[in-house]
Order: C-alpha cells, then structure tokens, then sequence
C-alpha cells in the first residue's frame, strides 16, 4: 500500500491493520507525516508537531506489537489534539497569545487514557483562542483554513481537529465543545464530530471554556472511528465531579442492526438567528429520506422556543468565562482578540442570581425537551442552517461587539442548545453545497444514548459516501 | 447617558473596578438587558423556590436510557 494509499485509510482500519501486522505504527506514522508537510500550508491546522516523539512513540508501540502486545483498540494509531489539552511538562496555548509560552502543570485524563491505549500524539492543533470563536479564525497564530477551499472557515473551535481530519493528516482528534465547537468544525470539513452526554467524558487538564457546558469530545473520518474512540475516552474520572459513574458500552459493538423501526423527528427550523438555507435543509432531508428507506420512520418535528435557553446558555458562558479570565482581562485586555474579550465582557455586569437562575433553569429545559422528544429514538436537524462562509465575510474582529454576537448566534443557533441541555449531539457529512462546500447534518438523543446516534449514523454512510470524500 | 448605561457605568467603576469607555458601556448595557430579560422572564414561568441547580445532573441521570 503507498505511503498516501495508507493515510487515506480510516482510523478503524489502520489499528485494525497495526494489529494484524499487515502495516506498522512507524508505517502510518510517515503516511500521516508526509500528508501533513502537503497540507500544513495549506490549512495551518498544527501549531506545533513533534515529528521524532511521534516516531518514537510509534517505533514502541511497534515492539509491543511485536512482542504480543495490543494495548487496545487504538493501538498505534497517530493522533492529534486541539491544543488545549494539557501535557504535564508541555507548552499548552489554548490558541492564545497569553499563554504562548504557558507550560502545562498535569496532564489530561483523556490524554492519560489515549497514552493507555497507545495512540501516538503527531502534536496540537489550531483552535479558536481560548476556545472562543465558531469560524476558526485567529489573530495568534494565524487562521485556520478549510482544506476544501482554503478562502473559507473551518468552523470552530477545534478548527485544526476539523481540518487535519478532513485532510486526512490525521486519523482521528480530540475537539471540545462548548457552543458547537465539535459540531461546526465537524460540519464545515466534511468529517464526524460527537458532543456526549455531559458527564460522559472527563474535562479534567483540558482548558476551560465554560465548566457548565464544555465537553470533550472526538472528531473522526467515520462513525466507526468516532464510536471506537469515544468507547475509549468516556467514562468516569475522580478528577471530575461531573462525571458520571455509568458504565461505558461497547459503542462499536452496537453499530449494526440499521434503523428499521427507529423513530427520528426531522427539524428544519427556519425562525433562528439564520434562515436556513435551500441547499442545506435539501440535504438534510435528503438524508432523512435515506433513512426511511432503510426503514426508520421519520415525523416532521417543530423544535421548541429556543430563546431563553440560548440567553442562559451565555449567561453561563459570560460569567463563568469572566470569572476565569479575569486578571488577565484586568491587566491585559490589549492581548485578547476584540472578538473573544468583547463576548466575555458582559459577565461583569450579569446579577449573580441570573446566573444561578440559568443553571435552576437547565434541569427544566431539558424535561420540556425530552416531552418534545416522546416517542422518539433521536431528533435529525442541520449543524450549521447555511454555506460555509468565506474567512473574510465572518471576519468581525475590527468591527465590535455587536457584529461579533450577531455572527455567533448565527453559526451556533442549532449547536449551543445541546450544550445547555448537555444531550448527545452527532455532526457528520450529509451533502455538498454549490461552492462545493460539506453540508452537515446532526443527529441527537436522549441522555447517555450515544449508542442510537451512532447506529443511526453508521447505518446511514453505510448506503452514503460523503464521509469517503477527500479535498484534493 | 441613558439610566442603564449609567448603571453599568457605575458597575463597572465602582463594584469590578474596569474602565470602559461610553460607547462600550451603552453595548454592555443593551447586551445585558437583553439577556437578564429573558432569564428573568424564563425563571418567572418555571422556578420555583426549591429548584435546585444539581437537579440538572441528577435528572440526566434518571433519564438516561435504560
């Protein structure tokens, strides 16, 4: 198999392969390496690689394999991270200026687990700076750029975990997800983006957005892949109280089965912050109707009023990220981009008990939701309601505040209230648009049922091919 | 200056102790209207005096499929 015949391949069938001996560690390793070198360029969604790490750590998994050993179901499979997943030792930016040069004190839990199952780390990616901002845009350490068409964003926050997958530079990434940041960088690269369960996945040693509605998350080629990987970063971590103490399924091991007598509710909502858009709810009805082919029976579905959840949603996420940011808000304001300190601002001025009264609220939220849901196995509704945009008509970082939350509401008007309700929530290609751009669709379920979701998107690019498409 | 503007004038000065300019203020004051609003209104129609913030976690839990 050639170097480029191998990095094309998805993250299942590479460890698969690392396993049976057909292909080495050190073998995808240099595939990955050499796709890298022809589309860092391009997209700039590393900031920093580690090229001899890499190959080390590959080399050893190589010799476990050697002697007997698999690790796991990630055995020597290269990996990247959006760069703000702390490394005990490592420098750690957060796509930030501030923290340049920052050093991290310990070492995520998610990032202890993939080192126990013996993924090999290529290095970090570029992300929105400190997880704040839905385009991948960065005044930092440049933008990032969507390897279908380098003029247009990649969604973000984990704009270089979208990128580098899509571009096949790596097999799989870890983003975060705060307002959409998995989804939207998921839904504008073309790849798969899961936000669990809150709760389902440990945030301890990774930064923080907003600790009531960060989750972490894995993006992939393929359901598969996502499934396999989320099997090994869930579960519970004593480093972080929110976890919850369930037990992990087998999520690979429930793909198969299809769809036939599921019941998903198709929302096409066209009264958010963004009409949506002809192109995109073709496709995403176009992909319903491929499921009720395969036998799922599909009810049009008015989502609820989601107003006043979104309003609280940035109440959390204004308070909670002032709080956090703070003194460096006091004594560096200048080393923030406008766009990521303006949306922070408000958090000084929000009463304390309108944020108590958001989180009172949450736990009503989501029973009046799952009422909407009754009866039904997942909801079907687009990521993002319109064409991925070019990186120069969502640039806002010279005009205000403002424009800044105009264009956020837009690109998060489907993504952020799965946060606030903290259900699963699963991103994967469903189409292409005139500028031939991914269009994405998202699935959701009910608590800790990723397990649906994952079926229902295995099932659908079993009879689809829109995850097989690769920029060139 | 308008009344909210003044008052987030005097928040920011006198309780958190950042400076911003008039125009900044008049912003803060519009965005943050706008969302106490809508907590507010939210928090009328549902809470009640033993709504609990944990109940958020708890009722995951509870409804997480069997």
């Amino acid at each position: 198999m050639s170097r480029d015949a191998l990095a094309l391949e998805d993250l299942s069938a590479v460890a698969d392969a690392i396993a049976a001996r057909r292909v080495t560690s050190v073998a995808a390793t240099e595939a990955c390496l050499a796709r890298i070198e022809s589309w860092q360029p391009r997209t700039n969604a590393f900031l920093r690689l580690d090229k001899d790490r890499a190959l080390a750590q590959a080399a050893a998994m190589d010799r476990e394999i050697a002697a007997g050993t698999r690790r796991g179901p990630l055995h020597g499979v290269p990996m990247a991270h959006k760069d703000m997943y702390y490394r005990e030792g490592a420098l750690s930016t957060g796509g930030s200026g501030i923290r340049r040069n920052w050093h991290a004190p310990v070492t995520a839990t998610v990032l202890q687990k993939l080192d126990a199952a013996g993924v090999v780390e290529l290095g970090f990616l570029n992300m929105a700076e400190f997880a704040a901002g839905p385009t991948g845009h960065n005044v930092h350490h440049g933008h990032c750029r969507n390897p279908w068409d380098g003029t247009r964003v990649t969604g973000g926050s984990s704009s270089g975990s979208g990128a580098s997958v899509a571009a096949r530079m790596v097999y799989g990434a870890l983003g975060s997800d705060t307002g959409g940041s998995i989804r939207l960088p998921a839904a504008a690269c073309g790849v798969v983006g899961m936000k669990a369960t809150y709760g389902r996945v440990s945030r301890a040693g990774a930064l923080a957005r907003s600790w009531s509605l960060d989750h972490v998350g894995p993006l992939t080629r393929t359901v598969r892949d996502n499934a396999r990987l989320l099997a090994v970063l869930a579960g519970h971590d004593a480093n972080d109280s929110t976890t919850s103490e369930k037990p992990v399924p087998d999520y690979e091991s429930l793909l198969d089965g299809g769809v036939s007598g599921f019941r998903i509710g198709l929302a096409l909502p066209d009264d958010g912050p963004a009409p949506l858009d002809a192109q995109v709810g073709a496709a995403v009805q176009a992909a319903a109707d491929t499921l009720g082919r395969q036998g799922a029976k599909i009810t049009p579905l008015t989502l609820p009023d989601f107003t006043a959840l979104y309003r609280c949603a940035e109440v959390m996420v204004k308070c909670e990220a002032a709080a956090m940011h703070r003194p460096w808000m006091e004594k560096h304001p200048e080393a923030y981009a406008n766009q990521v300190r303006t949306r922070m601002e408000a958090g000084f001025f929000i009463p304390a008990t309108q944020y108590i009264d958001a989180l009172r609220l949450r736990a009503h939220f989501v029973t009046e939701f799952l009422a909407k849901m009754d009866g039904l196995d997942a909801v079907l509704l687009p990521s993002i309601p319109f064409p991925i945009p070019t990186i120069e008509e969502t640039d806002v970082e010279s005009q205000g505040g403002p424009a800044t939350l105009a264009m956020v509401g837009r690109f998060t008007g489907l993504t952020r209230p799965f946060n606030t309700l903290g259900i699963p929530a699963l991103s994967l290609p469903c189409g292409f648009d005139a500028n031939g751009m991914p269009i994405g669709l998202q699935l959701v379920g009910r608590p800790f049922d990723e397990a649906t979701l994952y079926r229902i998107g295995h099932a659908y690019q079993g009879v689809t091919d829109f995850h097989r498409k690769v920029p060139a | 200056m308008d009344d909210k503007t003044r008052t987030a004038a005097g928040i920011a000065a006198g309780l958190q102790g950042i400076k911003y300019d008039d125009k900044r203020l008049a912003e803060l004051a519009a965005e943050v209207q706008v969302l106490n609003d809508a907590v507010r209104q939210a928090a009328a129609e549902r809470l009640t005096f033993d709504d609990d913030p944990a109940a958020f976690a708890s009722l995951m839990e509870r409804e997480a499929r069997k």
